[in-house]
């Protein structure tokens, strides 16, 4: 539990450094303007990326370029209900990413969630605020799983005892 | 509703309002399907006021369970038993359904408690029918005895094509369920209730209650049995039932329970799932609303010029300064 802590706060960090997006038109096409983290095209508009572990199970990989970040997360998945539950819960989020606006529809490969920010998001939003959200984010999805785990159990518990019951 | 009732509800509420109508009232002439593959047809026309034919369709039975012209063994004697002169049988049932009755609207008692014992009793029709096998030989194990004739291993019908399997003897009967589900998630949901079964019965509070067993291979109970019958993609459930759960007025709740035992625990996995549905969506709306709040104060004022008037301009900046 108290490496959560640690693991965020070593994600705000790096997004913190990470996060200077200014506009930057693409360099191969005339009026173009695409994020260059996805396309990968130029390495001197990249950054190093970079990796930050909780653990075997849990990571963050952080990719930068000049105009736009993507943060892809791996969820802890400890047995096969925990699986279900994040691959169900990720995929109703990546699923409404037109709402989120800085989520990307589909996880980068070998993660389970994903997020893609411009410089666009970052003009129309407060860069800590923005930082807060994704960070909110994650301790959210931590959370949601957990409590989602512990419902089918209790609600597991009380639909045998109810059964058994009857036949006392 | 937690636990799943016998009388259904749709045939119970069309009996009522018909015997509460008496003179007036109108032709009835309604289908209507129920869990796991159960039809009912239940008629009346005004030309034959003192009567109503209700018609039964049972899940279609796979190989390995045995159906005695068409019906459970002891289907007509237990609906004669459970009926008595209310109902006469029709034979043959009509087309595509396999029982068809008559109930005699003359018959019922005056009194109307009573008369809601009986007509709940016909709305329980699919128990009677299709726990009669189960009946007959749970009663012989109330009496400590094994019907004469009888397999080791028996094999009922439940659901469309798939039995559960009974191995009866004289001081108890061991019941195995091999469960299987269409749907990933619901196969992983639903091993983890049968798990919570076996963990709730080693509660103190239900020592007596039948003994529960999981395993996700076929039980030696069921060896010798066609491959086919065994494929469960949720483990196997064994219940070992004893002379106490059957006795007495506990033989029908016994011979429910377990007649709908796969059907409760799919009936649960899908609540779960609408359940979690709900949660995903209400975080879904709480973390956009998160997002909301990372929107910078000029954004906010830019979308308010668009759409609005000076009024409402002043009015949003007296809001954000009060807050």
């Amino acid at each position: 539990a108290n490496t959560l802590r640690l693991y965020l706060t070593c994600i705000r960090n790096t997004l913190e450094a990470a996060m200077c997006l200014q506009n930057f038109p693409c360099q191969e096409v005339e009026r173009h303007n695409k994020p260059e983290v996805e396309l990968k095209t130029s390495s001197e508009l990249l950054l190093n990326p970079v990796l930050i572990c909780r653990n075997e199970a849990e990571k963050c990989l952080v990719e930068t370029s000049i105009n736009s970040i993507r943060i892809s997360l791996k969820v802890k998945q400890a047995d096969e209900l925990e699986n279900i539950l994040a691959k169900k819960f990720l995929r109703f989020l990546s699923m409404r990413a037109e709402a989120f606006q800085v989520l990307r529809r589909k996880p980068v490969q070998g993660y389970d969630i994903s997020f893609l920010i411009t410089n666009y998001h970052c003009e129309d939003m407060h860069k800590h605020k923005l930082i807060d959200f994704i960070v909110q984010f994650m301790e959210d999805i931590d959370k949601e799983i957990s409590e989602l785990k512990l419902s089918v159990n209790t609600r597991g518990r009380l639909v045998a005892t109810e059964f058994l019951k009857q036949f006392i | 509703m937690i636990l799943l009732q016998s009388p259904s509800r749709f045939l119970l509420q069309i009996l009522k309002d018909r015997v509460v109508s008496g003179d007036k009232g109108v032709d009835i002439d309604c289908h209507t399907v129920e869990f796991d593959d159960v039809r009912y047809h239940i008629q009346f026309s005004m030309r034959n006021p003192k009567v109503m034919v209700l018609s039964v369709a049972l899940p279609l039975a796979p190989p390995e369970a045995i159906l005695h012209d068409g019906l459970p063994l002891g289907a007509i004697d237990a609906i004669k038993a459970a009926y008595g002169a209310v109902v006469q049988i029709l034979d043959p049932p009509k087309d595509c359904f396999d029982v068809t009755m008559k109930i005699n609207l003359t018959k019922l008692p005056t009194d109307e408690e009573q008369r809601n014992v009986v007509l709940t009793r016909i709305a329980s029709v699919r128990e009677v029918v299709l726990g009669a096998p189960l009946k007959l030989l749970l009663r012989h194990l109330a009496s400590k005895t094994v019907a004469p004739n009888v397999d080791k291993l028996v094999a009922l019908v439940h659901r469309p094509n798939e039995s559960f399997f009974l191995a009866p003897q004289a001081d108890k009967v061991t019941v195995v369920y091999p469960m299987r589900f269409q749907d990933s998630i619901d196969i992983v949901l639903a091993t983890s209730f049968l798990q919570e079964f076996v963990e709730a019965r080693r509660t103190a509070a239900l020592n007596n209650a039948p003994s529960c067993m999981w395993s996700p291979v076929p039980p030696l109970e069921l060896k010798g049995v066609n491959a086919d019958a065994l494929d469960a993609n949720a483990g196997f459930v064994t219940f070992v039932v004893f002379p106490r759960h059957v006795e007495g007025r506990k033989l029908d709740k016994t011979v429910w329970s377990l007649l709908t035992f796969h059907a409760y625990v799919s009936y649960h996995v899908k609540c779960s799932e609408g359940f979690m549905h709900t949660r995903m969506r209400r975080r879904v709306e709480s973390l956009i609303q998160a997002l909301d709040r990372a929107k910078s104060d000029a954004e906010k004022l830019k979308k308010l010029v668009h759409g609005g008037s000076f009024r409402r301009l002043v009015c949003a900046n007296i809001n954000q300064t009060c807050i």
